[in-house]
């Protein structure tokens, strides 16, 4: 095979992915969802929800808030180790921690909403889900197994959650954070009101088609194999992005200095850009024919809102903290899931679906377990694992693997694995990274049998079954232990 | 004489966060002591959430947010008041 072909191939694959990506995917689910994460962030209080963590808290309320502050609270490391190393130590103990430090990753806003939106609602919902039962599970599991180091922990107690004094979030941060999430939701939801067009117009471009077609031939598709191709509409969209960028680069760095103007530019842009990615654009032979969708109008609405209460009701605080930490979460993560999802755009080019197709083709033990080796070995920066997963899908990999391989990446990668063993030690940090896979596993298998048609109510049979034997077997422990400890106490 | 501690694993935040805190001291001409604290440990010991953290004569002022350069000023000020 010649060598530059070959190069210029992948190169172009490469770059088709990203342009394709950026038009397509980011702004009406990426873009909200970073605002959505700063404003929980910088919004609501964490006292609010660590104050059920303390070390008195009973279990039925410790470990749902442990979720509550997985799902919540948690966008970022900065947040999820010191919550995590905090909850373990002075508050609930080792089992919220797990749960909490399972759920962080797994189903945040950010990668949840990326799922959505790029794979699709059923593995949203199924992640969502799956990883509620089993970080709840694999925190129970923890807290039985090193039951006599948390003993030991209660002698030690301090009270730092139980102690916190309670501050609620003020109805405008929360109408605010409710108002991302409209915009988000009439953003990406594929209803009939929203999507269809109840005004159509027409721009007198006679270009807009030969524009269109020259964009064609630059990034070449296969709509059969998948691939995307990026309209008019996508490059106007890109263009606003580097525009929102530079502006933001500008107006929000220095932001702790005060609001200049080009903080100012950077909202307006930021406004302008998910109008336009609202509307339905259309290159034709007569011009460019502009629809406005439901979508515009809802996101319009959303957006008035948003302003109003931006400007009337929060505090100059608030609104710099929440600028400030959307821009970070941008700054942050978005570079490196440019360099991601180029990259998964240069190895399609390269994989064999064969291969894929071979190993997890089908919803097998080996095929889920393949997945998960994959997500358990791989180290992808946050949200890049989900390009790959729907690259996966592309090449024909089965939904079930796919979720189990979805389940144990985020969860595990090196780097946590390091910082894990540094808060709770090695024994405990392989037990977790153990029951991590198997449950990854079982949740594609379950999921998976699921797509392959089994019955809604034998998945739920087999689920509650499952469930139901983890539960018996954690009681049996439990019992075990209680009488082992009355037979010590008798003897002391 | 000040002692400022800022709280956090070296992220962007804490370099933030140290930036204005010595800004804020040098516009008031005090000196201070500034450390860093990026042991996890020893970050828990002044029961914080989030990082950045801000620690002025080793009292916790400010914890899990960028705080505005006037009320990082204020901070100052009252600890200096109190010594």
């Amino acid at each position: 095979m010649d060598v530059a072909a070959f190069l210029v191939n992948a190169l172009r694959g490469g770059l088709g992915n990203l342009a394709a990506y950026l038009a397509a995917h980011v702004l009406l689910c990426l873009l909200p969802a970073f605002y959505i994460a700063g404003a929980m962030t910088a919004l609501i209080p964490k006292e609010s929800v660590t104050r059920f963590l303390g070390r008195n808290t009973r279990q039925a309320v410790s470990y749902p808030a442990a979720v509550l502050a997985g799902g919540l609270l948690a966008v970022c490391s900065c947040t999820i180790v010191p919550l995590f190393a905090g909850i373990y130590k002075k508050g609930a103990g080792i089992g919220p921690a797990i749960t909490f430090l399972f759920f962080a990753p797994a189903a945040n806003i950010l990668a949840l909403v990326y799922t959505g939106s790029v794979i699709g609602v059923d593995l949203a919902l199924a992640r969502l889900l799956l990883s509620l039962a089993f970080s709840i599970g694999i925190g129970l599991i923890m807290a039985l197994v090193f039951r006599s180091d948390d003993a030991a922990h209660d002698e030690a107690t301090s009270q730092m959650f139980a102690a916190q004094s309670v501050k609620g979030m003020s109805p405008a941060s929360l109408m605010f954070l409710l108002g991302w999430v409209a915009v988000l939701l009439f953003g990406t939801l594929k209803l009939d009101i929203l999507t269809g067009s109840f005004l159509n117009g027409t721009l007198p471009l006679p270009g807009a088609q030969q524009f269109q077609a020259l964009l064609d031939r630059l990034v070449p598709f296969d709509a059969s194999k998948g691939e995307e191709g990026i309209s008019l509409q996508g490059v106007i969209l890109i263009l606003l992005l580097v525009a929102i960028g530079l502006a933001s680069w500008r107006g929000f760095e220095r932001i702790h200095d005060g609001f200049s103007a080009w903080t100012r530019a950077a909202i307006a842009l930021i406004g302008l850009t998910l109008l336009v990615a609202a509307l339905n654009v259309q290159a034709r032979p007569v011009g460019l024919s502009v629809g406005f969708t439901g979508k515009f109008f809802g996101v319009l609405f959303a957006l008035a809102v948003l302003f109003q209460l931006g400007r009337a009701y929060l505090t100059d605080d608030e609104l710099r903290d929440w600028l400030w930490e959307s821009w970070r979460f941008v700054k942050q993560i978005f570079p490196l899931l440019v360099v991601g999802v180029f990259l998964v755009g240069v190895i399609r080019a390269l994989i064999r679906p064969e291969w894929i197709e071979s190993l997890a083709g089908s919803n097998t033990l080996l095929g889920n377990l393949t997945g998960v080796a994959f997500g358990v070995f791989m180290y992808f920066p946050t949200l890049v694992e989900v390009p790959i997963a729907q690259m996966f899908l592309r090449l024909g990999m089965h939904r079930g693997p796919l979720l189990a391989y979805l389940m144990a990446d985020p969860e595990l990668s090196l780097q946590s694995i390091l910082m894990l063993c540094a808060i709770i030690g090695k024994l405990k940090t392989w037990t977790f990274v153990g029951w991590v896979a198997f449950f990854s596993t079982i949740a594609g298998l379950i999921y998976g049998a699921w797509v392959d048609g089994m019955s809604l109510g034998r998945v739920v049979l087999y689920f509650a079954l499952f469930l139901t034997l983890l539960v018996l077997a954690l009681w049996l422990v439990r019992h075990r232990n209680h009488r082992q400890d009355d037979i010590q106490a008798q003897t002391l | 004489m000040l002692t400022i501690k800022i709280l956090g694993p070296g992220c962007a935040n804490c370099k933030r966060l140290e930036e204005i805190a010595r800004q804020a001291a040098s516009d008031l001409n005090v000196t201070a002591e500034f450390a860093k604290v990026t042991d996890y440990n020893d970050i828990l010991a002044y029961d914080v959430l989030s990082t950045p953290g801000l620690v002025i004569n080793e009292k916790l002022v400010s914890s899990g947010r960028i705080p505005s350069p006037a009320s990082v000023s204020a901070w100052i000020a009252d600890a200096m008041k109190a010594t």
